[in-house]
């Protein structure tokens, strides 16, 4: 199947691997991603005030290149981008006062109808069914420990989310259908720090040596997530939090997408692992994970 | 469809359309140096009668210039030398750059770029900087940097095209120095059109015998000049804007010693005190010589000639005046603007009303010209509603030939500058006709951009003469200022080292006045004009400075 | 030249405030002056190029704001305008043989791009018809290419960064996108640095020296050298 995909500004810049992974391993699963022409960036963060539809343009521009191309669902990677652009769509859908406002400002473009469903890639991967992933999987991550990590803005606020705020599941059930086990990390669901990271690194290291010390004393040997933000809170700053911390052992952090493509026997090129901060090619070697696939034994 | 023409030429055009496809395969001739020698005789406006005179005045009597440059030639000053107080020396500088085009801003750089500091130079401008000719050149710059091509090649273009009365040591450094100012753009970040490879596109121009015009679509000037005034702001190059020069200043010794600003927003003057002086003035075409409409940027007034020639500059080849052949002609709106040579480079054709070709579509400059004037005075030229004259510029050839969407890429601003007047210039040609372009002649220099006989003034671009002879090729007014601007930096930081600046004074000034006084010449004649004068009539002949 | 038979159409246009009635055929530029304006602001190329007569107008009981150069529009009877005469914007200074081409070297020298709400009101205000929002989007996500090549035609007028309500100052991030473009990015022109190395070893310079002297001393023979140089422009 093709599917529209808003990539968002971080997977063109620090987020590239996420979205090499992604694009390759959808491919395994028969979904070709299709960027969507001439997207702007989702705004980032959602407007709480009800009546700023200035900062709910972008979002709804987006929406509008969908149905230009006849398309009604938008695949989204970044968490950040999920939330905003959901939540933008359900602010015009449920009050066509303002979508109407909004369609008039915008008067260069089509009239957006309210016909496009926001998804997040791993809904769709839910909804395709999370065995159909273990009948592609080539190299089991058997030995592989992860701590799944959601952050905010999977699974908040709840009218949104993908997932029971409280007790969510999703990444556990993907990573197991890739054949890795899964460690419970109460710090789970708990904020990286977000845009904190800007003028606050240090906030953001203390909260990111918390979620990695609980995950590592855990027995978990990387963690796995869905944001590029939340990426570079827990992996870049780990600078940060061993300058601070000088007990702190590194761990690598990987988008559950190039878990998928190691699990799927894709080359090492297409997991993207080069851009991440904490080098997560020893823990792969060690595990047995990136060895060409003729040697591996069953 | 909109086609923006009123029927009698959209009917034209249509005859224009019919014989498209044979002009594909037929052009006519070029011609035969004396053929070229008889059209401009007959044609060109530079030889109608009554239309030049001899200068009586100065170092450059005897000289035959246009009567609307003469005019500012035999000129009063605008300012009273007893006026000016030359005790209070506002700016003091080892380089005064007079001119922010194209010359003023590259000499500035090779300036810095030559170990001056930088708080030692100024540039001063009467428009903002960066408002010049430099920045409407639409076609490109030439170079050659091909393999078929090589510098002593476009050597003898460059003469054959000036007629052979080039000064030849000047113009082997224009070729000389191009594939490398070509290569200092690209470090520099200068967008020009290449290919993947990185091969540099290159087209014909007027007079050429090989493709080496380097092109930025068709803002080349523009992109140029972005740059060098983004790199000049990122240096703090010290830019003083909406302030004239009016005249030179000298020293005791009899050196060019600054200038004399006069601030055009708040009316008063100051005193700029240099080391070297590099004037940097640019053309002459809001002079509307003959009353030709113009290409040039609202401040092309020959200042620079008017404050040379009174310190003793000789100025040459100013008889002959470069028409471009294909200036808008319709709507009444862009009358004059440019439209790049390039168009003929890359295929269209000059086409009378009868849809005819009448002459090879890149001949020299003054040869083109004078066929388009011949073909319009022989009745087969349209005329507008304003009265205009013209005859067609088959554009869309361009397509045809080149693939369609060339025009919308290559020339996507001289597409733009018709499409607001809804002509669609892919689908139907446009109207041109000669438009007032270029100062072929001017101050005499030497490959040192030294003003022969007069110390302390160096000057380079368009102000200059010699470089071109009595007719510029086109892409070779870009490569001047950028060639002698680049010159005029280095060898005015060389010369600055060892130079002193005695007690400044205006006597040039009195003594000019004297020698007007004495040939009879009007007191109402006064010269620098700064700026031209086209408000109506009413408001001139009423004007009242009344604020005390 | 032909004679007006009929009246000359004229239209009313009010500058800045003022009414006037003009010659249907003028463009703004020329309307200020036929009423009597004496241009020293505002004004500059009077040919599309440099960006000095930015122009804003609405027409009468129309609230829509219209952009143009006033150079390349024609008068309309019931415009109400002004020309813009100065655009406030500060430009980051940078040392082109420092930056780095990579992706977030726009967003380190312009980080206000990231405020861009992407209501596109600087590409309504584009009198180049520029996708000016497209290429701020394009420069927040790195994309230095694609900021050079839609912003190219560019001509700094101000309108974009005076509209914009994020205050960004688009054609600053143009700028520095295409020289990034072509100093870094763009292929090198190798063959012009050859021909640069052959310069420079004097290559050229007797031939060239031998038509200096032929020029000031056997003129004929120059001539006669230029009539039958081959001319390969095909």
């Amino acid at each position: 199947m093709k599917i529209p995909y808003f990539p968002g500004c971080s997977l063109k810049t620090i987020g590239e691997g996420f979205e090499k992974s992604a694009i390759a391993s959808a491919a395994v699963l028969d979904i070709e991603l299709e960027e969507l022409p001439r997207w702007v960036c989702c705004g980032t963060v959602s407007s709480l005030t009800t009546d700023d539809l200035m900062h709910h343009l972008a979002p709804v521009r987006n929406l509008i290149r969908v149905e230009d191309i006849n398309e009604t669902q938008l695949v989204t990677l970044c968490s950040v981008c999920y939330s905003t652009l959901k939540r933008s769509n359900a602010l015009v859908k449920n009050d066509p006062e303002k979508l109407k406002t909004m369609n008039q400002f915008m008067y260069r473009e089509r009239d957006y109808q309210g016909n496009v469903k926001v998804l997040h890639f791993l809904e769709l991967l839910r909804e395709i069914g999370f065995y159909k992933l273990k009948e592609k999987v080539k190299r089991p991550l058997k030995g592989l420990t992860l701590s799944p990590y959601y952050g905010c803005l999977l699974v908040r606020p709840k009218e949104f989310g993908i997932d029971d705020p409280e007790n969510p599941t999703i990444l556990q059930d993907l990573v197991k259908s890739l054949g890795a086990d899964v460690i419970d990390n109460p710090y789970q669901l708990k904020c990286c720090g977000s845009y904190h990271t800007v003028d606050k690194p240090n906030l953001v290291a203390d909260l990111g040596y918390k979620i990695l010390t609980y995950a590592r004393n855990s027995g978990a040997d990387a963690l796995v997530l869905s944001c590029p933000l939340c990426a570079f809170n827990l992996d870049n700053r780990q600078r940060e939090i061993k300058r601070q911390f000088p007990d702190f052992v590194e761990i690598p952090i990987l988008y559950f997408t190039q878990l998928m493509a190691l699990a799927f026997g894709l080359d090492e090129e297409k997991l993207g692992l080069e851009i991440n901060y904490v080098d997560p090619m020893p823990l792969l070697k060690e595990k047995s994970l990136i060895k060409p696939m003729s040697l591996i034994k069953e | 469809m909109e086609r923006g023409y009123p029927d009698y030429m959209l009917e034209s055009i249509e005859l224009v359309k019919n014989t498209r496809e044979r002009r594909l395969k037929e052009i006519p001739e070029l011609m035969s140096l004396e053929e070229r020698e008889a059209i401009l005789r007959q044609y060109h406006p530079d030889y109608k009668e009554g239309t030049k005179r001899t200068v009586k005045v100065g170092v450059n009597a005897g000289e035959v210039m246009p009567n609307e440059v003469a005019d500012l030639i035999e000129a009063y000053p605008l300012i009273d030398p007893t006026q000016i107080d030359l005790s209070m020396i506002d700016f003091d500088c080892d380089l005064l750059i007079i001119g922010a085009g194209g010359a003023g801003l590259t000499a500035a750089l090779w300036a810095l770029y030559s170990g001056i500091d930088v708080n030692n130079i100024m540039i001063v401008t009467k428009l903002r900087m960066g408002d010049s000719n430099s920045k409407m050149s639409q076609g490109g710059i030439q170079a050659a940097d091909c393999e078929d091509d090589s510098p002593s090649l476009h050597y003898l273009d460059v003469l054959g095209g000036g007629h052979f009365t080039n000064d030849p040591e000047l113009v082997k450094w224009l070729v000389r120095e191009a594939p490398m100012i070509i290569q200092w753009h690209e470090e520099l970040g200068v967008m020009y059109d290449k290919d993947e490879e990185g091969c540099m596109f290159v087209a014909a121009g007027g007079g050429t015998c090989r493709k080496r015009m380097h092109s930025a679509k068709d803002y080349t000037g523009m992109e140029i000049v972005r740059v060098l005034m983004d790199e000049a702001r990122n240096l703090e190059i010290p830019v003083l804007e909406f302030n004239s020069a009016v005249e030179l200043l000298m020293d005791d010794a009899g050196k060019v010693a600054g200038a004399v600003l006069w601030d055009m927003e708040k009316e008063d003057y100051t005193v700029a005190r240099a080391k070297a002086t590099l004037m940097a003035t640019g053309g002459f075409g809001r002079l509307h010589v003959q009353g030709f409409a113009t290409t040039n940027h609202y401040g092309a007034t020959a200042d620079g000639l008017v404050m040379a020639n009174r310190v003793g500059a000789r100025i040459i080849d100013m008889d002959s005046v470069q028409y471009h052949p294909t200036g808008s002609s319709y709507p009444e709106q862009i009358v004059g603007l440019l439209c790049t040579e390039k168009l003929r480079g890359r295929g269209s054709q000059p086409v009378n009303k009868y849809g005819e070709e009448f002459v090879y579509p890149l001949e020299p400059r003054d040869v083109e010209s004078a066929a388009l004037i011949r073909e319009c005075n022989k009745g087969n030229g349209l005329i507008t509603p304003t009265g205009m004259p013209g005859v067609w510029l088959d554009t869309p050839l361009i397509d045809i030939l080149n693939g369609e969407g060339t025009i919308e890429k290559e020339f996507s601003a001289m597409y733009l500058k018709y499409k607001r007047f809804d002509i669609d210039m892919t689908h139907d040609p446009i109207l041109v006709y000669p438009t007032l372009h270029f100062q072929n002649g001017g101050i005499v220099i030497n490959e040192r951009t030294s003003v022969v006989n007069v110390p302390g003034l160096f000057a380079s671009g368009e102000t200059t003469g010699g470089v071109h002879g009595k007719n510029r090729l086109m892409g070779n007014s870009i490569l001047d200022y950028c060639v002698y601007g680049r010159r005029m930096g280095i060898y005015a930081t060389e010369y600055v080292k060892n130079a002193t600046v005695g007690k400044l004074n205006l006597d040039h000034v009195t003594k000019y006045t004297k020698l007007l006084e004495n040939a009879g010449i009007s007191k109402e004649r006064r010269a620098p004009i700064l700026l031209p004068e086209y408000r109506g009539e009413r408001t001139i002949s009423h004007a009242l400075p009344l604020l005390g | 030249m032909q004679e007006e038979a009929e009246k000359e159409k004229m239209v009313k246009v009010y500058i800045m405030g003022r009414e006037f009635e003009v010659p249907a055929t003028l463009n703004i530029v020329k309307a200020f002056e036929y009423a009597g304006y004496r241009f020293i602001r505002g004004i500059g190329c009077r040919g599309g190029y440099c960006g000095a007569c930015a122009t804003v107008y609405r027409f009468k009981d129309d609230y829509r704001l219209n952009f143009a150069l006033a150079c390349q529009k024609a008068v309309e009877d019931g415009m109400y305008l002004t020309i813009l005469p100065f655009v406030p914007a500060e430009k980051a200074k940078y040392d082109m043989n420092k930056l780095k081409p990579r992706g977030t070297v726009l967003l380190e020298l312009y980080p206000e791009i990231a405020r861009c709400v992407a209501c596109n009101t600087c590409t309504k205000a584009c009198p180049q018809e520029l996708e000016v929002m497209d290429y701020v989007q394009a420069a927040i996500r790195g994309d230095i290419e694609e900021v050079a090549n839609l912003s190219f035609d560019c001509i700094q007028c101000g309108l974009c960064a005076m509209r914009c309500p994020a205050e960004i100052v688009p054609y600053n991030v143009g700028q520095i996108a295409r020289r990034l473009f072509a100093k870094y990015i763009a292929p090198k022109a190798h063959p012009t640095h050859a021909r640069v190395d052959e310069i420079n070893a004097c290559v050229f310079d007797e031939e060239l020296d031998n038509y200096i002297i032929l020029a000031k001393e056997d003129i004929e023979r120059l001539k006669k050298i230029y009539v039958e140089r081959e001319i390969k422009v095909g």
